[in-house]
């Protein structure tokens, strides 16, 4: 059941002056949700269009289904992938691009469509032109889920959705996804809302992959101690540390490790507090230690930050 | 095959695109020349080029299909040549559908002598004057060829954006004065005048056909890499 859908081999992509992917290896199973995130420019959109073969990718090798998708009626068919910025025809409304849609989704179930834009206060009557940012997400997200397209991905669907349009689109999502088990990949980089809706995270930055992990290992994986400036930095001596914040004599320092047991007494006994780091910190703490260590791999970079401080 | 044909039934979801608008244009236009015709009193034939106007709609509906339903078709995942094969089949059923309709109303207009009112708008000095498969080829390889230049240009701009499109459009030019200024230096104007004179609506749709022939095969390759 769980084998691998999507990979991508030494995957570059070149733009005049900048790599928008830097050699990017990925392996992603079936019936997960992955969250795809990073910051705007990252390269999140240009990979997504690489693996659905809307754009072409310099060298390396993007394989979905076993084959490249390029012209693959048989890969295509399975894939669903409507843009941010996706453009319709000039005289459609949303209800033509659903009846669109189930031309070319075998599992498209029209009901959901429906019951969607009922959630999503949709005009399903009005020229897509005509419609705001947040009703021109809904048609996308609509179609999106609705597809049931075994590989669906989702780019940033949430651009100028209010929070409760936002709210309902993880809600039917979870839903939808627990009956009909799919691929979603959710592009995004509103890190928090999304946090608990994913199974695995893939983070990019400047073109590379610098986290590939599993939601529930990634939790753990980094903690934040606080209290007297010296006896943390005393206790953390010689760990990855992520990031560090002094306020007067107090300390707060989140490092890339997880604490032991014992460890964990030991902090207690020294009057340190620790508290778990989110995924949106842990997220942006990374990508910000990586962009202070360019030119060094992304396990050295803790250290580097960390003697810098020295 | 069956995306194929779904491509051509996706663009024909609203009607009005491909099929309200051309012949709400056409019965405008119709019905605008009849006027003008009745308001002049000569009973002699009166002809007006009305009848190309849903061919500028065309160039129009070449150009969005590149612009806008192509873009949508990579958002359902599309491959480019279903897209293409389904998006060519429709223009050459629209310009079937065209070329029947003119074709009737031709006969209509010759069988009322000018609709009453000596008005021709169908039938064309020269163009409609031979065979009626002449004027039937005529007509619809004109149609064809208005969606395909729209076509071409707009996958030379989706290709290579403004500077493409602004290279093309000038080499273009460039070509053609640069033919002008050999004719006339080897002082061959006489000749091709002589041409063009021995011309029948047939030859020329013939001729046309395969400039179309060629742009679209031109286009084919373009959007091969073509990105929405």
């Amino acid at each position: 059941m769980n084998h691998t859908i999507v990979e991508a081999r030494n995957l570059i992509k070149r733009y005049k002056d900048l790599n928008a992917l830097d050699n990017v290896n990925l392996s992603l199973t079936a019936n997960r949700i992955y969250g795809l995130l990073g910051r705007n420019g990252a390269g999140k959109t240009t990979l997504m269009s690489i693996l659905t073969a809307q754009a072409f990718a310099t060298s390396g090798e993007a394989l979905v289904f076993g084959a490249n998708a390029y012209e693959n009626d048989a890969v295509l068919s399975r894939i669903c992938f409507i843009r941010e910025s996706q453009k319709y025809p000039d005289d459609f409304q949303p209800q033509h691009a659903f009846r669109s849609a189930a031309l070319f989704y075998k599992n498209w179930d029209q009901g959901f469509a429906d019951r969607l834009a009922e959630d999503f206060q949709l005009p399903v009557k009005r020229r897509i032109k005509k419609l705001s940012r947040g009703q021109l997400s809904a048609v996308g997200v609509i179609i999106g889920l609705a597809s049931r397209a075994e590989l669906t991905f989702f780019d940033e669907p949430y651009l100028g959705l209010d929070a409760v349009a936002r709210q309902l689109f993880y809600d039917r999502l979870v839903e939808d996804y627990s009956e009909h088990p799919r691929t979603i990949i959710l592009s995004s980089h509103l890190i928090d809302e999304v946090a608990n809706l994913l199974e695995h995270v893939v983070v990019i930055d400047r073109g590379t992959i610098i986290m590939d992990a599993n939601a529930e290992e990634i939790r753990g994986s980094a903690v934040t101690v606080s209290g007297s400036a010296e006896k943390v930095d005393a206790f953390l001596a010689g760990r990855r540390i992520l990031h560090r914040e002094t306020l007067g004599s107090l300390a707060s320092v989140t490092v890339d490790e997880v604490l032991s047991g014992r460890e964990r007494t030991e902090a207690q006994e020294l009057g340190l507090e620790l508290s778990p780091v989110s995924l949106q910190q842990l997220v942006v703490r990374k990508t910000m230690a990586g962009a202070g260590a360019t030119g060094t791999g992304s396990g050295d970079f803790a250290r580097d930050t960390m003697e810098a401080r020295r | 095959m069956s995306r194929t044909l779904a491509v051509a039934r996706m663009q024909l979801i609203n009607k009005w695109t491909y099929i309200g608008w051309p012949l709400t244009i056409l019965a405008a236009s119709f019905l605008m020349s009849l006027a003008i015709f009745a308001l002049i009193p000569v009973t002699e034939g009166k002809n007006g080029g009305g009848s190309q106007a849903p061919l500028w709609y065309f160039l129009v509906l070449g150009i969005q299909s590149m612009t806008l339903a192509f873009p949508f078709s990579q958002g359902l995942s599309i491959s480019r040549r279903a897209f293409y094969l389904g998006t060519l089949g429709l223009f050459s059923l629209i310009a079937l559908g065209m070329t029947v309709l003119y074709m009737v109303g031709g006969v209509l207009e010759k069988a009322t002598n000018g609709w009453g009112v000596y008005g021709y708008f169908f039938n064309i000095p020269w163009v409609t004057d031979g065979p009626w498969y002449s004027t039937a080829a005529f007509f619809f390889v004109v149609m064809m060829f208005m969606f395909i230049i729209g076509f071409w240009f707009a996958t030379i701009f989706k290709r290579w954006g403004t500077s493409g499109t602004l290279v093309s459009t000038l080499g273009t030019a460039i070509a053609l004065i640069g033919l002008a200024a050999l004719t006339t230096l080897l002082q061959g104007w006489g000749y091709v005048g002589n041409w063009f004179a021995q011309q029948t609506p047939l030859s020329i749709s013939g001729w046309a056909a395969v400039l179309c022939v060629v742009l679209a095969a031109g286009s084919y390759t373009t959007l091969r890499r073509a990105t929405p």
